[in-house]
């Protein structure tokens, strides 16, 4: 019993789910064919759910190598630069227009983005020219180029920040939602690190061991309150001391409650089959979808995948490169579609710390480059356009002579997500050091 | 009353300690297998409180060799953690053909990854098992500090055992300098952050040759013109200079400002890798010569040859004033608390600036000073994962085969040995590690290491020694109490243990303690208690 098994939406229900989506004409073998009008449609339905305006970050590490998700139909150059890995005509590629084409394996988003649904960001990236992953990675995350006393995420300042403001106003009344952002793995992102207390999500979060450790010592921690707290400790101390852990009891407490309430979240409702992969994102984008839905007024969340820095052995139209475009674009379908009820509320943007090198390296595979990309998902957004300042692959127009240049600040983006999505202007000093730029993602 | 209340009673009834009593003999003796041991294991509280805490103290902190012999055999059957990094890349070269198969592919790579898996697990096995505790503890302390990681990818897999062993454990009786000094001529250092990348920008006249030897090859003018341009961008790379500062010497943005950044590293170029040997290599070609400034200090060209400035900016560093208080601080935050008292920060400080003084001195500085005894500072630090997971399997008297599984655990818990990416190392504060949704993974572990539920570790029947003969289960929970919480169990924690007895003997079934035994021990592993130190 080593192994944590942890099932997601069970085929039965499926079967219901085509037949009711057949009525609406959505149905159709790999199902994910949601139409912007359907999904309207729906909305104004049953599955039209309540909760505020939400951002979904789905973050690659590694540095993805945007260039064969999203191939330059005109550019010469890419057959050379890739003789080994590059997606020609030939490899199935499948064109969005005259000058776009998406990697085949992520042929699931084809539809969103003719929907309108979809945008991706050409040569975004950071101002900072570092190629380390920690450094990338945490000048993107902290949204803090180069500046390293900046220990915050820029997610987490957003909610500090609203958090403060929302208290002032509200004074009384409910306390807010422990489900305002969660992280949706062991360890939060670092996107979600900082004063705001954001939930990490175990894995196995809902499994029947994870249940069994949580009935276990529910009263140990004084989840339901009575046990904790109001005692005095051992050495006749109060519990609020140091010794037997006053902070840890309050952890273990908001632990027990907030896992549970997740559980009652994923376990309730009707379980449909979206299409979701059955690998560990997929399932964890399925479970954020379902606390979205749920109402629960979950605002911000936070999900990796981890292993994208494809020095060897990337690969073309199979491979790994190739596998994990696959769980991506599969995922996202399902969310769309899952989210149907909500999507004009909701936003799903995907980032990686730079882009990789043009030219194919000598092991199948590419070095970490410059510039990348970014996808936008949602109801709300500009999509069916390729957005962002395309320069080209001639060497000239490259950064170094190697890399996809910058054309695009990543603080950009983050700006105009929050403003257009939570309606929050970034003061002056959110993101340190920095020039706005303008960029229109969102109709 | 019913015999459980009445039990409870009785606890509740111990002589209690009033706050600010000083700690008696066996708490004294909890509190140092906590802070300068990675916990107690079975009858460790007895034997200090028998044979005495300082004599304990002093055994740990000179220098000798030692190691159960069981450890020893262990260690012996990694054949990868005594190599230098040249023999480790021999050890681990596969032949690879041109084009391999998956196969050759998968091969070579688990062939490749042997070095980390070995060491990984050593790290373990020693905190774990090693008598030599303190050195243990401070080697994870110094570990985090000139943290490096095999998250850097190849080549860090051959050089971080040899960091482990030549920078780390050769030195944990040396003094600073020398320990920073071996880091910084280390190739797991130079490659971590990136000083064998750092170079002297090229000359224009250089950029002419570059210029036109890639023209005459390519017959392309732009193809020359290019390759000029990028050659012009490489050159010094600040990533290493930088964290030297700010991370191993004097904190973040003290005393030191951009320019004495690109002083360091400067003189610090040519600090390279000789690849065909994997060991450190000065590249004179690579090195900017000339008089520098650095933290006010002259470096004069004539005077510092080859390495000698960038060895005399570590000397300066190492001997500086604010890397006494920064090490202090951090130091006692480890082994004291979270808040730090400046206090014993400052005993601490004073004894970083003694001539000569060994790291072990700056430990027994913290351990000379009264509040390291006080009662606020006992049981009041959280434990990291890594110090939660091997306390739990040392309480436990674990046998263990693999240590595969306790890795996944603690990379689920955010904390894999030698992989944090993050050149600050690994936090050691509650607030580091206090996320909410994270006590749930440790119940988890807690329940499955007493349940046989980890692959490859084990509770053995034998810690459970005697109890078969006692009928009365209200009597093994004192005997698991003593042996997992020997400082005591909260009320709370009682009350919890009787209610898995009473649920464990409804319609009035018979206790077995093949089952109830793992219960409280998973119980008590899970406890508030158990995840302080």
């Amino acid at each position: 019993m080593n192994e944590i098994t942890d099932r997601g939406p069970q085929p039965p229900t499926r079967r219901a789910f085509l037949g009711a989506s057949a009525a609406l004409g959505l149905a159709g073998p790999g199902l994910a064919r949601p139409s912007l009008e359907l999904l309207r449609e729906a909305q104004s339905g049953t599955s039209a759910e309540g909760g505020p305006p939400a951002l979904v970050v789905v973050y690659l590490r590694g540095g993805a190598d945007m260039l064969n998700m999203l191939i330059p139909r005109r550019e010469a150059t890419y057959a050379l630069a890739r003789p080994g890995i590059g997606i020609g005509e030939e490899q199935g590629r499948i064109a969005l227009d005259d000058d776009w084409a998406l990697h085949p394996a992520l042929a699931p988003l084809a539809p969103l983005y003719k929907e309108g649904l979809l945008a991706p960001i050409v040569n975004v990236g950071s101002p900072h020219t570092t190629r380390s992953h920690f450094d990338a990675q945490d000048f993107m995350e902290f949204a803090a180029p180069g500046n390293r006393s900046v220990r915050s995420g820029w997610l987490n300042r957003y909610l500090e920040l609203t958090s403060r403001e929302r208290a002032k106003r509200r004074r009384k009344g409910p306390a807010e939602t422990e489900f305002r952002a969660l992280g949706m793995q062991g360890l939060l992102p670092r996107s979600l690190r900082g004063d705001y207390p954001v939930l990490a999500v175990p894995g196995d979060a809902g499994s029947k061991e994870s249940n069994a450790a949580l009935n276990r010592f529910e009263k140990f921690y004084g989840a339901g309150g009575q046990a904790a707290g109001q005692e005095t400790g051992m050495d006749g101390r109060s519990e609020e001391g140091d010794e037997g852990g006053s902070a840890v009891v309050k952890s273990g407490k908001v632990t027990i409650e907030t896992l549970r309430r997740l559980q009652e979240i994923l376990g309730a409702g009707e379980q449909v089959d979206y299409g979701f992969p059955s690998s560990g994102f997929g399932r964890g984008l399925a479970r954020i979808g379902q606390v979205l839905a749920s109402g629960e007024g979950l605002e911000v969340a936070g999900i990796d995948i981890g292993g994208w820095d494809h020095h060897a052995n990337q690969g073309g139209t199979d491979g790994r490169h190739a596998q994990m475009l696959g769980d991506l674009a599969q995922s996202m379908a399902a969310f769309a579609l899952q989210q149907s009820g909500r999507l004009d509320r909701t936003a799903l943007l995907v980032m990686s710390e730079f882009g990789r090198t043009v030219n194919e390296n000598g092991s199948d595979g590419t070095d970490h480059g410059h510039g990348g990309g970014m996808l936008l998902l949602g109801g709300g957004v500009r999509g069916g356009h390729v957005l962002g300042e395309w320069r080209g692959l001639r060497s000239d127009q490259l950064y170094q002579g190697r890399d996809l240049p910058v054309t695009t600040d990543f603080r950009d983006v983050f700006a105009e997500v929050l403003r257009s999505l939570f309606d929050f202007k970034t003061p002056k000093d959110f993101f340190p050091d920095y020039r706005p730029g303008r960029l229109d993602l969102f109709s | 009353m019913s015999p459980l209340t009445e039990n409870l009673a009785m606890r509740l009834g111990r002589p209690q300690r009033a706050e600010g009593a000083p700690l008696s003999e066996r708490e004294r003796a909890v509190h140092v297998l906590a802070r300068l041991a990675f916990g107690h294991r079975p009858g460790d509280v007895d034997r200090l409180v028998a044979g005495g805490v300082d004599k304990w103290l002093g055994d740990q902190l000179s220098e000798k060799l030692a190691g159960p012999q069981h450890l020893v055999e262990k260690l012996d059957g990694l054949a990868s953690l005594g190599l230098s990094p040249l023999e480790c890349e021999e050890y681990v070269y596969r032949p690879t053909p041109t084009n391999p198969t998956g196969q050759e592919r998968r091969t070579r790579e688990r062939a490749r990854r042997l070095p980390m898996r070995e060491l990984v697990e050593a790290v373990g096995l020693r905190a774990i098992y090693s008598d030599r505790q303190a050195d243990e503890v401070l080697c994870d302390f110094w570990r985090n500090h000139l943290n490096v990681s095999f998250t850097k990818g190849w080549p860090s897999n051959i050089y971080i055992p040899d960091y482990e062993r030549t920078v780390l454990r050769a030195n944990l009786h040396r003094t600073f300098g020398e320990m920073l000094a071996a880091s910084a001529k280390h190739p797991a250092m130079l490659h971590y952050l990136d000083n064998h990348l750092s170079r002297r920008p090229p000359s224009d006249q250089e950029l002419a040759v570059i210029e036109r030897a890639v023209r005459r090859e390519t017959g392309s003018k732009e193809r020359g013109s290019e390759a000029a341009a990028i050659a012009a961008q490489r050159g010094l790379n600040e990533n290493y200079a930088r964290e030297l500062m700010e991370l191993h010497t004097l904190g973040v943005d003290r005393s030191y400002r951009q320019k004495d950044v690109i002083a360091a590293a400067a003189a610090l170029t040519g600090w390279g890798i000789d690849r065909g040997r994997q060991s450190f290599s000065f590249k004179q070609d690579r090195h900017i010569e000339g008089d520098k400034k650095f933290l006010g200090y002259p470096l004069r060209k004539d005077r510092e040859k080859g390495t000698g400035q960038g060895d005399r900016i570590v000397e300066i560093l190492s001997g500086h004033d604010h890397t006494a208080e920064f090490i202090a601080t951090k130091l006692v935050r480890f082994l004291v608390s979270d808040n730090p008292p400046r206090r014993v920060v400052g005993e601490v400080e004073r004894a970083f600036k003694k001539k000569g003084s060994r790291l072990p001195d700056l430990a027994w500085a913290v351990i000379e000073h009264g509040e390291f005894w006080s009662r606020d500072n006992y049981r009041s630090k959280f434990k990291t994962p890594f110090e939660f997971v091997v306390s739990a399997l040392r309480a436990t008297d674990a046998k263990i085969d693999s240590l595969d599984r306790i890795d996944s655990v603690l990379k689920d818990m955010g904390q894999p040995v030698y992989r944090c990416d993050d050149p600050t190392g690994y936090y050691d504060t509650a607030e580091a590690w206090l996320d909410p949704g994270v006590m749930s993974l440790r119940w988890k572990f807690a329940l499955e290491l007493s349940a046989g539920e980890l692959f490859g570790v084990s509770v053995g029947r034998n810690f459970y020694y005697g109890l078969e003969e006692d009928p009365n289960p209200l009597r093994w929970i004192d005997f698991l109490v003593e042996r997992i919480l020997p400082a005591g169990a909260a009320p709370r924690t009682y009350l919890m243990l009787f209610e898995a007895i009473r649920e464990h003997t409804s319609g009035g079934r018979r206790a077995e303690l093949s089952v109830l035994g793992p219960q409280i021990v998973g119980l008590l592993l899970g406890s508030p208690e158990f995840q302080q130190q």
